[in-house]
């Protein structure tokens, strides 16, 4: 075994062009399945990234809640009953809405304003590029996420905005605070927000608890759903879970993200396929000389697979070298390109697998290799 | 066959050497029929070839272009199935064994030294020579060394590096017998191994052959145009009309290969 893939990588690796030009194909393969896939992740990330990162254990919301962007008014005296819960720590109202922001040169851009309770600042944005997040509780606060610069006229601490007609001034800037939908997310304080969104005082869109030590999320929600009958409750995870889902259900992108990953293999296959199929067909006469040398199908079969696995796992490794450059280079939080490593495991197998496969494609061919062919002048 | 075989060629065709199969001659050929079908219309080739070949004889097949010598030898070889008459090879007869025991067959006991040499473009004159060996199980390894002083017996020890194409036709043609002896085979099978070298290389690399068939009593069969080297052969056949004729024997009685 070990003898026969000796001969077929020295064979390889000697048709210096095709070999590279096979491999090329597979390292295309590797980096757009990896790439497609990062950023359909990445993507996803977007989705529940206000949920995932906001800090509560539980989100609390109306019945039926399903996208974390897309919030259904609740009372904002639910709040008294959820801290009657046991378990829970802290509970704060949270607001979310559209709204519009005039921008200096009289233009305008929709924005998703959110509030949070200015005492804990549960929700508030996390991960700052300029000024405090804290900032958020003075005069007319508001914090804009700086990669949205373009959307929002280039928004600077001090600048001053209108939203909803109302003041209001930049603070602070985050950094890769955004959203799945395009309309940038603001942040400021609950009272703020409800000038902003014209909404009466007493609603909110959601009720943030954080938990206390050993609490179990689930539990509590449970407690939660029973005794507001027209709350939902989730802890994180779950909430995180559902916006991800919603929109993959929503857009159909699975299907628009897996059909072009699908089409990276399929183009690595053909390339693998065709160009052992092409080296085969150059030596038809070198897979008669093994055939009269007494060499049989399997271990024909066996030549052509080491080459093809060899091909596969050389350019899965080159792939991923330049999956790691090409992350480093251009995933930004506006496109963000998640390669976590059980995606980088699965796109390596899954090009593996389709070498092997398209190393059935020569195989054909030398199966019916006559080796009297050698023999005839 | 024992199914031991492929894993030690060497052993196989060493004990092969004292035990009952090799009492019985390495070719012997009944009443061989062969045609092609071509175009719906079947070509008879060979039509009632009779051939008996003893352990250590070194026999030329001779004959005008299109006569059938190749396929004769492809049916020794085991490529072909004959389609009447009974051809034994080593013991073997051939229309009892299946096809993987008829590969197993050329593969272990069986080497071949073709017209045009066909070694592996991408490899290396060593790794040429040990493929035979690699395809028998011999580890790489083991191969290696053992291609290495093959390739010593046919001089071309400083000239394993290199690849075919940096080879002359007759350095070609010398690892091709190389090749051809690596899993030391009981019967040597050669098409034409002189028509693509010149004179001085055709002698050398047929005076070889004899040679290291020889010594170890390993039977020859060759099929050549090339009435220079007739004079090596111990007997001659010319295969005519789909059929065996002893050949030109005078000539090599005349000759005489011992002196070689
Ligand atoms: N695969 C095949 N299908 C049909 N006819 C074939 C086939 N192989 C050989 N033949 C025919 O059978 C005949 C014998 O061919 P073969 O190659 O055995 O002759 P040869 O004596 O070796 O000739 P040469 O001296 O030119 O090598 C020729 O007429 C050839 O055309
Ligand atoms: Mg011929």
């Amino acid at each position: 075994m070990l003898a026969l893939w000796s001969i077929a990588l020295r064979t390889l690796v000697a048709e210096r062009g095709k070999f590279i030009t096979a491999l090329v194909g597979v390292v295309f393969s590797v980096v757009l399945v990896n790439v497609q896939g990062g950023l359909f992740l990445g993507l996803l990330r977007k989705a529940s990234l206000l949920v995932d990162c906001g800090g509560a254990d539980i989100w609390v919301g109306h019945r039926g809640m399903f996208n974390v962007d897309l919030a259904a008014d609740i009372p904002r005296r639910w709040v008294y009953r959820v801290r009657s819960v046991p378990g829970v720590a802290v509970a704060q109202p949270y607001l979310l809405g559209h709204s519009t922001m005039t921008l200096p040169d009289g233009g305008f851009e929709s924005v998703l304003v959110i509030g949070c309770e200015r005492s804990t600042l549960l929700g508030n944005a996390w991960m700052m590029r300029e000024g405090r997040a804290a900032d958020v509780v003075r005069t007319d606060g508001i914090i804009v996420d700086a990669w949205e610069a373009v959307k929002l006229g280039d928004p600077q601490v001090g600048s001053l905005r209108e939203i909803g007609r109302r003041r209001a001034r930049v603070v602070g800037t985050s950094d890769g605070i955004l959203g799945f939908l395009i309309t940038p997310y603001v942040f400021t304080t609950l009272d703020r927000a409800s000038e902003f969104l014209h909404k009466p005082s007493d609603v909110c869109s959601y009720v943030l608890v954080q938990l206390e030590p050993g609490a179990d999320a689930h539990q509590v929600c449970h407690e939660i759903r029973r005794r507001l009958p027209k709350a939902d409750a989730w802890p994180r995870e779950v909430y995180g879970r559902m916006c991800v889902e919603y929109w993959i259900r929503r857009t159909g992108l699975g299907i628009s993200f897996g059909c072009s990953t699908l089409l990276g293999l399929l183009v690595g296959m053909v390339i693998v396929a065709q160009t052992l199929y092409a080296s085969v067909l150059d030596r038809i006469q070198e897979f008669g000389t093994l055939k009269a040398m007494g060499a049989d199908h399997g271990q024909l079969y066996r030549m052509l697979l080491a080459q093809a696995v060899f091909m596969a796992a050389l350019g899965s490794a080159v792939g991923v070298i330049l999956v790691a450059l090409i992350v480093g280079a251009f995933s930004t939080p506006v496109a963000p390109i998640v390669t976590p490593a059980w995606l980088v495991g699965a796109s390596t197998v899954l090009v593996v697998v389709v070498c092997v496969l398209s190393s059935l494609l020569p195989f054909w061919r030398v199966r019916r290799v006559d080796p009297l062919l050698v023999l005839q002048s | 066959m024992s199914p031991l075989r492929h894993v030690h060629p060497r052993r196989a065709s060493e004990r092969g050497a004292e035990t009952a199969v090799s009492a019985a001659p390495p070719v012997v050929v009944e009443g061989l029929c062969k045609q092609y079908a071509r175009g719906g219309t079947a070509t008879p080739v060979l039509r009632g070839v009779d051939l008996r070949v003893e352990r250590g004889e070194c026999v030329f097949l001779t004959g005008p272009s299109g006569s059938g010598k190749s396929t004769l030898l492809a049916i020794l070889g085991c490529i072909l199935t004959p389609d009447a008459g009974v051809v034994r090879i080593l013991g073997e007869n051939l229309g009892l064994l299946d096809a993987h025991r008829r590969t197993l067959l050329r593969r272990q006991r069986i080497g071949f030294v073709f017209q045009r040499f066909q070694l592996l473009r991408g490899l290396t004159a060593l790794h040429n020579v040990a493929v035979p060996l690699q395809l028998c199980g011999v580890p790489p390894a083991t191969a290696l060394v053992r291609a290495m002083r093959l390739l010593e017996q046919v001089g071309l020890r400083e000239r394993a590096h290199a690849l075919p194409s940096q080879l002359s036709a007759g350095q070609c043609q010398r690892v091709a017998l190389a090749r051809a002896l690596a899993v030391e085979p009981e019967l040597i099978l050669a098409d034409e191994p002189t028509a693509n070298l010149d004179e001085y290389h055709g002698l050398e690399a047929m005076r070889l052959l004899r040679e290291l068939a020889a010594a170890r009593g390993r039977t020859l069969v060759v099929v050549t145009h090339d009435v220079r080297i007739l004079p090596f052969a111990d007997r001659v056949f010319r295969l005519e009309h789909g059929r065996l004729q002893p050949g030109e024997a005078r000539l090599v009685d005349a000759g005489g290969t011992r002196g070689v």
